[in-house]
């Protein structure tokens, strides 16, 4: 159920699919055909500013839609990659001709000219070898700027993105020797191709700019349903699941800065190209907000979303509010009332940024195409279905454990871990041998949770140490943990809201796919063979529940039953194909049918080869499942044993219970 | 989905269409367009209205026919909010929009020289001459840019006034031979306008031997200039030279006028400006040398009638440069006339062509253009600011006394 | 002057954890209220002088109007924009604060044109030399309203139960709740203060620099917003010493490098903090990742 111009094969209903291809040729013909029908420059320009905005709303989209990184500054590459272009291909910079430049007059990327005192140096750097250099360098700014937001929280990072958003324009003001300063660039170059100069007109520049929508468009679908655009979006949806199955967020992070900032470095060039001149005026914060209206207004996160909502603003701007205008100044006249003759629409255009994002943050967040689609509900049949149970027999998902290790798989030495004041954890110790299952029970608060924090990475130990199959993991990134065959679950349940039930399993899978964000765009076979198997594989492991997850994996999480949820939550640990799990409280909430049937199903897993280690308050599915238990009280390790030997332990019985008896 | 889909696409194609109708135009037997394209949104739109008024005065004197043919003018605003002010891209679409349609034939404006820096090129490309009354920046009709503002080669981009090449300089000049400073500070408001100012102002100041202290940039979006002026005060100048806009200006007029009051100070066109002196207006203004790139228009007892009729008209009084507007709206009138009377089509190239040529009797003298679209009289008038309470108080005329022609630079 | 505008925007924050943009233009608003105040009792230009108890009851007058105003506005914009928000996580919150700023912006703009304005000064042009320092009335009173503004905060926070309230709550929502604090009417409260604080800002901003534009708010609230950060944001003292850091700053910067950069320095200093040491001087929430 892919929109987008290439449907998967083995997804989508047939017919839908062709009605959108034909939809979407149908759109194309009318863009191709657009200024010969017009045939007025000035309309011509007026929608190549258009497609402009929608290219660079299309990089925010990146940004901010996809990975949630609410970039405020975005203006900043924009002006990055125009002045990038200027400088190099206009009269700006003349250094004093030497030998150095001869190879690269060899090349046509600079000429010799006559200049006073000497020869100088003109740059002519040819536009297409600019628009992809250009972008480079705009994501390598992306990667600067974005680098020191990485640990911060939503509105701190928007207001680090605005400072470097206002930053750049200020510094493109003051350094008149490479930007010509508030006087803005002299005669840049305007591309050339077969030896045909764009000149003036703006037909050609429409075209590019069209050319580079769809592409922009293109990869960005293609980002969006590959593993790339899967990781942006659990980092949205919740940064600390994503880390912990496996996601690497500072790579990741960076990556969505880059490619968004190249996609305005690339617009950068096109828009200084036709205009041939740039002013930092152009790229101060009301264009990085006017952005941010356009993709929140469109739909964030989805791609037609934002272009329809750039064009449609833009258009607005530049033209319609003008004749709304005019037609408003006409009935005045014809009325006779004064000031309905000297309306300005177009003046209030930014009243109208303003009232438009904040009516759209009340009323309709997703924007006019939302980013999550609509499925259809599921038939009285599905609905009313007995649930059935699954079986882990046949689950080829889960992947060889390693049978031939010795030793224990995990062990824990004199783990401590300290919030500012407060020991959450003090000198525990624990050894767990492979294929076992080992339940970890004691009072509210005293230190479960943050046991697995500490093993996973989320938390850091402050002393002790915790070895994994040999390798000390303490202190490690929790995605590295997940790398190393340790998944879990989270007491709260930590799954990506809005994402599918098939999209979060297949979450779990990012440590073990390959796809970068070179193969995503590509989609050679071999990404495809590799996202096709990923897609079976995930549909094996939901099949665990039966009936239960299958009929909603096209559906939202936030729509499934709070059991259905935690079993997709298991469902996404397994994904990651791993050899330890770590389960917070499976059952909660859970009815007693359900719990005695999750608690067969992870006895199953571990049957398979997996080693669990479990939180659990029910006392029974922990005598059930467990070989091993350890009690905690107060951070502290209090007892530990078999189930049997446990329940009747003095201090453990004290610690639940006071001092009164019987414990069942 | 698709319905609403079918919406979002409908609506825009919609709107698209009914401006595209609301473009066909009846061609009449014998009419011609004129565009004016000035930033009527934006810090500069009074200013911009002032230019706009005083074009249409010579629209309205003769009903809108010239020799036989009926006027439209087509009003085009190059400023957009995003920018806050006059926005190139803008002025780039207007351009090519006026270039576009076969009706227009010459056009008024751009008030920014910045606008006009985007459109040159591509009036150059369609042959459309227009004629500034404002825009200053000589780069765009120095011959050593030519390639770049103008490949079609032909002058297209006329001035009724003089540019910055002059206006500046001759300040400097003043400063070194009639007012005697010996030592200046320098401040822009880091607008494309101030700082070509400021700039020329600097470079001739030097050549005349005056001791430039420093030259630093205001925002003109703070509030808060009392820092550099202190640390000018500690320089201690004889003079004060800002190039900029009324924005800052106003700030620098209030806060000079606590910290630095005895210097002489001085602006440039952007100083002589209604807005100015309602922002600041006496005591701080008072002293304030100005000039404008023009011949000194309205102490001429002739143009005392079309002042009032200006003022009854508009309910403002007009700017320096709504008499410069005007002169232009009157180039371009001479020049169908002489079309109409030679026989040949009033079309976009023999407007040009007409233009070029032209000798036209207006407000300011007589005005004609050099071989670059230059106007050839390259008078800079100066200005000094003193109180006059007979008259309100942003009315520029009477505010400003006139003190003569600045020197040129010999 | 920062120091207020500063303080009622931490307010804010302490209590929601929201960064609210439009608190600056809400200044930029309560100037103007105060140009009309006092363009109503006839004042206007520089010419008019008043002295002793007139110019007590202008001042009165015009603080007066333009604190109400801008409370009044904080309430509106509270609840109409930001109640049926509250309460989703992440930067919905912000992202509408951005739009309320935008149409205040414009509608100044809109409404009273592009230009400045002239500041009425009523102020007795009075100077005392102190051992070389000019020192005029008008700064004097200015620093004796400013401070008697923030001491008036001081207590009323410390002493009074609404304002033990909002420290509880800013402290933690869900125990105050519980202990039978009404959030709802103490977020009232604190935009009511903050916005209200930003109006006499304001006022002290254009008796001040005599002028007034739609532009105010963005400058002053680049300053007065780094100022919270550095000070720590949720903290009131922290944003009064932040303000008068930035001031400092500012004129330094302006001397010993050029008036051109200042709003980089600002700008770069308000990154660096929040990089590398998010809780400023004085606060206590930390804006990285729990």
């Amino acid at each position: 159920m892919a929109p987008g111009k290439r449907v998967l094969p083995s997804l989508g209903d047939a017919t839908t699919a062709r009605l959108r291809t034909l939809g979407v040729s149908l759109l194309l013909a009318t863009a191709v055909l657009f200024p010969p029908l017009i045939n007025n420059d000035g309309n011509v320009d007026a929608a190549a500013n258009a497609l402009s905005f929608a290219a660079l709303a299309l990089g925010l989209n990146i940004v901010v839609g996809f990975a949630g990184l609410l970039d405020l500054g975005y203006a900043a590459f924009f002006a990055i990659g125009a002045y990038t272009y200027g400088a190099l291909a206009s009269w700006q910079l003349h250094p004093a001709w030497s030998d150095f430049w001869a190879p690269f007059a060899f090349l046509d990327l600079v000429a010799r000219v006559r200049g006073v005192g000497g020869d100088v140096v003109h740059f002519q750097v040819s536009f297409w070898l600019m628009m992809p250099l250009a972008a480079a360098i705009a994501a390598f700014f992306g990667i600067l700027f974005g680098a020191p937001t990485l640990r911060l929280k939503g509105d701190y990072l928007a207001i680090v993105t605005l400072g470097f958003g206002e930053i750049v324009p200020i510094v493109a003001r003051n350094s008149p020797s490479l930007t010509n300063g508030a006087q803005g660039l002299n005669g840049v170059i305007p591309p050339q191709i077969f030896g045909y100069s764009f000149g003036v007109s703006a037909t050609p520049y429409y075209y590019v700019g069209l050319t580079l929508v769809v592409f922009l468009m293109f990869a960005s679908q293609r980002f969006k349903f590959s593993r790339v655009g899967r990781a942006w979006m659990a980092i949205r949806e919740d940064e600390i699941a994503a880390a912990a199955m496996g996601v690497n967020r500072v790579k990741f992070k960076l990556l969505a800065f880059a490619i968004g900032a190249s996609f305005a470095g690339a617009t950068g060039t096109l828009y200084v190209a036709k205009l041939q001149t740039a002013t930092p005026e152009m790229f101060m914060f009301p264009v990085s907000v006017m952005l941010l209206v356009m993709i929140v207004f469109g739909g964030m996160g989805n791609v037609w979303g934002v272009v329809v909502g750039a064009l449609i603003l833009q258009i607005l701007q530049s033209w319609f509010l003008q004749d709304l205008s005019g037609w408003i100044n006409a009935l005045g006249r014809l009325v006779d009332v004064e000031w309905l003759q000297h309306v300005q629409l177009a003046s209030s255009i930014e009243l109208i940024f303003g009232l438009i994002l904040v009516f759209m943050m009340l009323y309709r967040r997703q924007g006019l195409i939302p980013a999550s689609r609509r499925v259809a509900a599921l038939t009285t049949e599905e609905q009313t279905a007995l649930p059935t149970r699954g079986g882990f027999d046949n689950l080829q998902g889960l992947g060889a454990l390693d049978d031939s290790r010795t030793g224990p798989l995990l062990e824990i030495k004199n783990l401590t871990v300290r919030f500012g004041g407060l020991v959450a954890l003090h000198s525990v110790s624990l050894s767990m041998p492979a294929h076992s299952v080992l339940a970890v029970i004691g009072p509210n608060g005293s230190g479960k949770s943050t046991l697995f924090n500490a093993v996973t990475g989320l938390v850091a130990a402050n002393e002790g140490s915790i070895r994994f199959a040999g390798e000390e993991i303490a202190g490690r990134s929790p995605h590295v943990v997940l790398e190393r065959g340790i998944a879990r679950t989270f007491q709260n349940l930590r799954l990506f809201p809005n994402l599918t039930v098939l999209e979060n399993v297949l979450i779990g899978m990012h440590a073990r796919l390959h796809a970068g964000a070179v193969k995503a765009l590509l989609r050679l076979p071999r990404t495809q063979r590799e996202e096709h198997e990923a897609r079976e594989r995930a549909m094996e492991i939901l099949a665990v529940f039966g009936n239960r997850l299958i009929p909603r994996v096209d559906h939202v999480v936030s729509s499934l039953s709070y059991a259905n949820r935690r079993r997709c939550e298991i469902a996404r640990a397994l994904a990651s194909r791993p050899k330890l799990l770590l389960l917070d409280e499976p059952t909660a909430g859970m009815n007693p049918a359900e719990t005695l049937e999750l608690a067969d199903q992870i006895k199953s897993l571990n049957r398979r080869g997996l080693s669990i280690v479990l939180i659990e308050h029910k006392l029974d599915v922990v005598v059930n499942l467990a070989e091993r238990v350890i009690v905690l009280d107060h951070g502290e390790k209090i007892a530990e044993g078999t189930p049997a030997e446990v329940r009747q332990n003095e201090e453990v019985i004290r610690a639940y219970l006071g001092r009164s008896a019987a414990f069942a | 989905m698709i319905t609403r889909r079918a919406l979002i696409v409908h609506l825009p194609t919609a709107a698209l269409a009914g401006s595209v109708l609301s473009r066909m135009t009846f061609a009449a037997d014998k009419s011609v367009t004129i565009g004016i394209n000035v930033p009527l949104t934006g810090s500069d739109a009074e200013a911009a209205t002032q230019i706009k008024d005083g074009a249409m005065m010579a629209v309205d004197e003769v009903n809108g026919v010239v020799a036989g043919y009926k006027l439209n003018i087509m009003v085009l605003d190059d400023g957009t909010t995003t920018a806050g002010q006059y926005d190139p891209a803008q002025a780039a679409t207007n351009a090519r929009k006026m270039v576009a349609d076969p009706n227009v034939v010459a056009a008024i404006g751009p008030e920014m020289s910045g606008s006009g820096k985007a459109m040159a090129p591509i009036l150059s490309q369609g042959n459309l001459a227009t004629i500034t009354p404002s825009s200053t920046n000589p780069d765009i009709t120095d011959p050593t840019f030519a390639g770049q503002f103008r490949p079609g080669g032909k002058a297209i981009y006329f001035r009724t006034v003089t540019t910055d090449a002059f206006q500046g300089p001759n300040m400097a000049n003043h400063f070194a031979r009639t007012l005697n400073v010996k030592k200046v500070y320098v401040l822009d408001d880091g607008g494309a306008y101030g700082v070509g100012m400021a700039d020329a102002f600097e470079a001739q100041a030097k050549k005349n031997g005056i001791e430039v202290l420093g030259h630093d940039q205001l925002d003109p979006r703070q509030a808060n200039y009392t820092t550099i002026l202190t640390k000018i005060k500690g320089l201690n100048p004889d003079g004060l030279y800002y190039g900029g806009t009324s924005l800052a200006g106003i700030k620098l007029v209030k806060q000079s006028h606590d910290i630095l009051p005895n210097i002489i100070k001085a602006g440039g066109d952007g100083v002589y400006s209604a807005s100015l002196l309602k922002g600041a207006g006496h005591p701080a203004m008072d002293g304030w040398y100005a000039t404008i790139a023009a011949p000194y228009i309205a102490g001429n007892p002739d143009v005392a009638p079309w002042i009032k009729t200006f003022n009854e008209k508009y309910g403002i009084g007009p700017s320096g440069y709504s008499f410069t507007a005007y002169d232009a709206m009157l180039v371009v009138f001479d020049a169908i006339k002489r079309l109409a009377a030679e026989g040949k089509p009033v079309n976009r190239d023999n407007m040009r062509d007409a233009i070029h040529t032209a000798s036209v009797k207006t407000l300011q003298g007589t005005v004609s253009f050099d071989e670059n679209g230059d106007i050839k009289d390259r008078t800079v008038s100066v200005f000094q600011y003193e109180y006059n309470d007979k008259y309100p108080v942003d009315d520029v005329i009477h505010q400003y006394k006139y003190l003569g022609v600045a020197p040129q630079t010999s | 002057m920062y120091a207020l505008l500063a303080i009622g925007f931490t307010m804010v924050y302490g209590i929601l954890e929201l960064i609210n943009f439009a608190h600056f233009n809400v200044f930029m608003i309560g100037s103007f209220l105060g140009l009309w105040a006092l363009e109503a009792l006839g004042l206007s230009g520089q010419s008019q002088v008043l002295t002793g108890l007139d110019l007590v009851g202008a001042l009165a007058f015009a603080f007066a109007v333009a604190m109400l105003g801008s409370g009044v506005l904080g309430v509106a914009i509270e609840r109409i924009a930001l109640r049926p928000l509250r309460g989703i996580p992440g930067t919905t919150g912000m992202i509408t604060t951005i739009g309320v700023s935008y149409i205040l912006f414009n509608i100044i703009l809109l409404g009273a044109g592009a230009e400045s304005k002239n500041y009425p000064n009523p102020m007795p042009p009075v100077r005392w030399d102190i051992s070389g320092a000019v020192v005029d009335l008008r700064e004097v009173l200015i620093w004796a309203i400013t401070l008697a503004l923030m001491a008036g905060l001081q207590l009323f926070v410390s002493r009074t139960r609404l304002g033990k309230a909002m420290r509880a709550t800013a402290q933690d929502s869900e125990a105050a709740r519980m202990m039978g604090v009404d959030v709802d009417r103490v977020i009232v409260a604190a935009f009511f203060l903050g916005s209200a604080l930003a109006g006499a800002a304001a006022l002290i901003f254009g008796l001040y620099y005599n002028y007034t534009s739609f532009l105010i708010g963005y400058s002053a609230g680049l300053r007065a917003f780094t100022a919270a950060v550095l000070g720590g944001i949720g903290s009131v003292p922290g944003a009064m010493v932040g303000g008068v850091i930035i001031g400092l700053i500012e004129t330094l910067g302006g001397q010993l490098i050029a008036v051109r950069w200042t709003d980089v320095i600002i700008f770069s200093i308000l990154v660096l903090v929040l990089v590398f040491a998010p809780t400023g001087l004085f606060g206590r929430a930390s804006p990285t990742k729990s």
